[in-house]
């Protein structure tokens, strides 16, 4: 009786935030599923009788010029920003992990770029990157590096890159963490005999480091996938998607569908993509976590 | 390590700490800039005029309100996350339920999805609630970030307490909800409130659930409200970096007091 009882209360506990969750990720989740098979827009969004009209919105999509040069910009900035965030993220985990006095306090300071609203951070690079007044330009005019200005967010052929460079900033406290926490668990026995026998830092860093850290760098290679795919506010508030399409990314483009245009069906077709792409990535990484928690 | 090297890593430390927050110093200091300063070649690190209009001018235009409306939106979600994801990851820690796996996946997995899959369907389903136009879109939308996020780490935390205290409470004759309440909280205060400061965080980030659910400006929070500014001010920097200034703020100020809460979690743990 008493086993019965406890089972039930424990029910209470947890039930709550699950019905929240179902009720406002799970069900929308599925919606969006039934809604890229319909054809909803603004004018008959009041009534139910929805058509079901198979995958035509997918093929409209399809044929949507914007919609390859949009996952092809996803797939760029994703790859483009983790690379960096983790090869700079590492190589600050590795010097903050020296044990000087201020390491600890300096690395607190770094973790404000993850804080500052993203909004905020997009219109701050906007301002640093802006072809007149812009402190990237007038630095690299001054020390020689180019003779005209950089149109950093006018030029198609960079814009996309403008918006990669302010990611990175934001993404590394995050990498930085997760790795540093990854190298304050490495054993320190491997190191001090590796010392013995004469190994330099450069070949511990090689043959110790890197090979024990491998779980650590591919977990934060996929979480570091899974949040820089789903970007939106970034290039929302930097460039909008333009100059022409050159920075448009699915989620900008699933918005400026649903928000703009009112073709909620086809809104929901392009965050299906996304989202498909992410299950996808995001069961590998739950398959990676428990392999490691197994091993 | 000797002392040249100590002092060497410390000060490639600090140059490497001033790089990396240098956009942050940039922002601030162009808001006490004056315009003229702003398209000055070169420009200046530290403003000639040192001045106030900026701030002034903002304030005139209505940033009041939309602060107010951050922390409106930013409180009641930390509150309603608070209230959800506690005993949630308290239940989850301690009753062996059925369907505990999955429903930690549950929590994993929605973390990962992006806001533009679940943003057309709450419009609809907000639409038919009557709830566009109130706090209550941005609220909701926003707790579905920070309740997985504080479940998994909250769960953590009460697998780490150990059971005998809410035996012993049990024994003085407690049921488990109030030795949940008056056991289980209390000692957990520092996990609970770093929970609780990131969800704000989260919810003060917010820029598309406010804009795309509250066609009502006058709801806005600083994030959508500087968006729109940006075609008000136009090139007028020094206005807009004075607002991402102010829209800031708070979030340094939580910053500096959640370290310090940090620092008394860990205390408090190693103490146990």
């Amino acid at each position: 009786m008493k086993k019965l009882t406890s089972k039930w209360e424990g029910y209470l506990f947890v039930i709550p935030a699950i019905l929240f969750m179902l009720l406002l990720i799970g069900y929308p989740l599925i919606y969006n599923i039934v809604l890229s098979f319909q054809d909803v827009n603004l004018s008959n969004l009041a009534n139910d009788s929805n058509q079901f009209v198979g995958f035509e919105n997918y093929k409209e999509l399809a044929n949507e010029e914007a919609f390859g040069i949009s996952v092809k910009n996803t797939i760029i900035y994703t790859v483009g920003s983790v690379v960096f965030q983790i090869v700079i993220g590492f190589i600050l985990a590795l010097f903050f992990s020296m044990k000087f006095r201020l390491a600890d306090f300096l690395r607190g300071f770094i973790m404000i770029s993850w804080l500052i609203p993203l909004t905020i951070t997009a219109l701050l690079f906007k301002f640093m990157m802006s072809s007149g007044v812009g402190i990237f330009n007038q630095m690299l005019l001054s020390i020689g590096f180019i003779d005209d200005p950089i149109p950093w967010l006018s030029d198609p052929k960079i814009a996309l890159w403008g918006i990669i460079i302010a990611n990175i900033w934001v993404g590394i406290p995050f990498n930085m963490l997760l790795l540093s926490t990854g190298l304050s668990s490495l054993p320190e026995d491997v190191y001090e005999s590796a010392s013995l026998d004469g190994a330099n830092w450069f070949q511990k860093l090689i043959y110790i480091t890197l090979p024990l850290l491998r779980p650590v760098i591919l977990v934060v290679m996929m979480l570091g996938f899974i949040y820089t795919f789903k970007v939106f506010d970034l290039v929302f508030v930097m460039t909008g998607g333009g100059p022409i399409n050159s920075t448009e990314v699915l989620s900008t483009l699933a918005y400026r569908f649903s928000f703009n245009e009112f073709e909620f069906s086809l809104g929901a077709a392009a965050a299906n993509v996304l989202f498909l792409i992410l299950f996808v990535v995001s069961l590998i990484y739950l398959f990676i976590i428990r392999k490691d928690e197994e091993a | 390590m000797s002392r040249r090297k100590e002092r060497l890593l410390n000060v490639i430390g600090i140059v490497i700490v001033l790089i990396f927050i240098f956009p942050v110093f940039w922002m601030i200091i162009t808001a006490f800039k004056s315009q003229k300063e702003i398209f000055q070649t070169p420009p200046t690190l530290w403003p000639q005029d040192f001045q106030w209009s900026s701030f002034v001018e903002i304030f005139q235009n209505g940033i009041g309100q939309y602060f107010l409306n951050s922390i409106t939106i930013s409180g009641l979600t930390t509150i309603l996350v608070l209230f959800l994801a506690v005993p949630s990851a308290y239940g989850l820690a301690r009753f062996n339920i059925k369907g505990k796996g999955s429903m930690i996946l549950l929590f994993l997995v929605t973390q990962m999805l992006p806001a533009t899959v679940i943003l057309t369907p709450l419009f609809i389903m907000f639409n038919n609630f009557s709830l566009l136009n109130s706090y209550w879109g941005p609220v909701l939308s926003c707790a579905t970030l920070g309740v997985p996020f504080s479940v998994l780490i909250l769960r953590t935390f009460f697998i780490g307490i150990p059971k005998e205290l809410e035996e012993a409470a049990r024994i003085d004759g407690c049921g488990r909800l109030e030795a949940f309440i008056r056991v289980i909280i209390p000692i957990s205060y520092p996990s609970i409130i770093v929970c609780g400061a990131i969800s704000f965080f989260f919810s003060w980030g917010d820029l598309i659930y406010s804009i795309t659910f509250n066609r009502n400006q006058e709801l806005w929070p600083l994030t959508a409200g500087i968006y729109n500014a940006v075609g008000r001010y136009g090139i007028e920097w020094n206005d807009l970096m004075a607002f991402a200034t102010v829209s800031i703020l708070p979030v340094i100020v939580i910053f500096v007091l959640l370290q310090k809460q940090l620092v008394k979690g860990l205390v408090s743990g190693s103490i146990k």
